[in-house]
């Protein structure tokens, strides 16, 4: 049995779904391509945050999956959801092989590598225009023949909630806690019995698939793909919003996501400047409240929800170890 | 009782860190119920033969094996999932995990290992280390001697067959050092196998069974605490002659 908040988040999303199609076409776009970064920083925040591994590649794999989605449906004519699924099984392969290629590597070094890895991807993207169009840009098959986007709402809700649920999983499980461990102090972990290098590897994998994941939903949304998505500036972006919402727990993370995607619309009579209201955001954060803006609102909430549940005694077991890694 | 040779047994161990051997050519072998006490003056390589013997670093030359079983360059995470605890020189926790979480850790990595069964195990150490007040504290919040006692925790989580404590009584208050000792008393009478770094000569000889002593990466004495202290080779390396 969870704590209330849990209900209280499950409501809400009810209410959302149940009220979805009042929203008019353009705030339904903002809510999927919201939804769609929310996917993004969720498993970004978990490389990133629970792993301590600062990877800059992340929207990379969301290109690979998205390309590879979008070809494998062209050229051979598979069903869209099988096209995606092969672009998430491509990103877990090519994540692990870079989790096992950067497995000394970390902060500075690990960002740098991934770095040059993401240039790498966007270039050939950009490059192999035969294959891809190059910056003119694939067309690629819409999911749904359907003129209204609630569909895409749904399914955007429907991924968001599923890579939700199987992250705030792994997060909850032991696995989440050696991660933490990994990234506290890998030494230590490994003198502790943690297979440094598996956990490691793994933490790429299954973070690379969910951007596969995004990257192929994305596509068949917006019915393009560029090279841009793999752009850096779309990786500072999730980078901004992880952290401006709080790295280190999934919630916080794709509130940023939703907020600062909601801020980007409401500023988007200031142009280019939104970009740098998001720096300033960002420096204020990381000078005065390093767990990120959302992350005493969302402590607040828990307990809140749960003080409403059961009064102040001693935890069930085994939630005791487990406070700290949040919802 | 060994089974197929010592519990732990490194055999001509080597290692040079830029051009200088921290062990050179060095014999360690540590038997079941053994309590022994490591010294040497600093840079003699005490810990760098802990590294080699937990995994930590992978000798140039030499052999490691845990009951016969030949272990040399395999992972930190397979010495301990073979009986191999340590704790660090500089204590090395996971500092914003709490008190629990970190002793939580090496109990799920044990196969079949259950949140509830070893929850129950992480408080029962808490409550023999008197951690168990602090266990919802972050484990960088802790204080110096706190943090040793948790790193102690930690390590006997793995229920280990033997335990290399790598100075735990540097930068310790003298009343928690005497704790630290009753402690690791208390364990080794139940059966535990230890290996104790130390510069505290006072500490280690209450309570070591078997001294080892280290000078120049060498072994140079290797006895009963009594005759080690009276080797004029070890008074010579100590006094710096």
């Amino acid at each position: 049995m969870r704590g209330l908040h849990v209900y209280v988040l499950l409501a809400a999303a009810v209410v959302s779904l149940v009220y979805a199609h009042l929203l008019n076409s353009y705030w339904m776009h903002v809510a999927i391509i919201a939804m769609f970064y929310g996917i993004l920083t969720a498993s970004w925040s978990l490389l990133a945050g629970y792993g301590g591994l600062f990877s800059l590649g992340h929207m990379a794999f969301a290109s690979v999956g998205g390309y590879t989605s979008a070809l494998l449906v062209q050229w051979y004519g598979i069903p869209i959801p099988l096209g995606m699924a092969a672009g998430i099984a491509l990103c877990c392969t090519l994540g692990g092989l870079i989790g096992w290629v950067c497995l000394r590597m970390s902060g500075p070094y690990l960002a740098i590598f991934t770095l040059a890895f993401s240039e790498i991807v966007r270039i050939t993207f950009s490059t192999e225009d035969q294959v891809t169009a190059g910056m003119a840009g694939l067309h690629t098959a819409p999911l749904f023949q359907s003129a209204s986007r609630l569909p895409y709402f749904y399914t955007a809700f429907g991924l968001l909630a599923g890579s939700l649920a199987i992250i705030g999983f792994i997060v909850h499980s032991r696995w989440g806690l050696f991660l933490r461990a990994i990234r506290e102090d890998e030494q230590a972990a490994g003198a502790s019995g943690v297979a440094v290098a598996r956990f490691r590897i793994l933490a790429f994998a299954v973070a690379s698939g969910f951007a596969g994941l995004a990257g192929g939903f994305y596509a068949h949304y917006i019915g393009v793909m560029t090279p841009s998505v793999g752009s850096l500036d779309l990786m500072a972006l999730v980078v901004v919003m992880t952290v401006i919402g709080g790295m280190e727990r999934i919630p916080t993370a794709v509130g940023g996501a939703f907020g600062v995607e909601l801020l980007q619309e409401f500023l988007r009579a200031y142009g280019q400047w939104r970009l740098v209201i998001f720096g300033l955001v960002l420096l204020l954060t990381m000078r005065f409240a390093r767990n990120g803006l959302l992350t005493p609102l969302w402590l607040q909430f828990l307990r809140v929800s749960d003080s409403a549940r059961i009064p102040r005694s001693p935890r069930p077991t085994r939630e005791a170890g487990r406070e700290g890694s949040g919802g | 009782m060994s089974r197929n040779g010592p519990l732990v047994d490194g055999v001509q161990l080597c290692k040079h860190f830029g051009g200088i051997a921290a062990n050179d050519g060095v014999d360690f072998a540590v038997a079941d119920g053994d309590l022994i006490g490591l010294i040497g003056p600093n840079g003699s390589g005490k810990t760098t033969l802990i590294n080699l013997l937990t995994g930590h670093l992978t000798p140039e030359s030499g052999e490691v094996f845990l009951r016969g079983k030949r272990v040399t360059a395999r992972p930190p995470h397979e010495f301990a999932a073979l009986g191999v605890a340590r704790t660090f020189q500089l204590t090395q926790l996971f500092g914003r995990m709490t008190v629990l979480e970190n002793m939580l850790v090496p109990g799920l990595t044990r196969p079949r290992s259950t949140w509830a069964a070893v929850t129950a195990r992480a408080r029962t150490y808490l409550e023999f280390l008197n951690l168990a007040p602090v266990q919802h504290l972050d484990a960088k919040n802790l204080s110096g001697g706190q943090q040793k006692l948790l790193e102690l925790g930690r390590a006997l989580m793995l229920e280990p067959s033997v335990l290399f404590l790598d100075e735990p009584f540097a930068g310790v208050h003298p009343q928690l050092r005497g704790e630290l000792i009753t402690r690791i008393q208390e364990l080794h009478h139940s059966g535990r196998t230890f290996v104790v770094v130390d510069h505290d000569m006072e500490s280690i000889l209450r309570v070591a069974q078997r001294l080892v002593v280290m000078a120049r990466g060498q072994k140079i004495a290797d006895g009963l605490p009594a005759a080690v202290r009276a080797d004029q080779t070890v008074l010579a390396a100590y006094s710096g002659l």
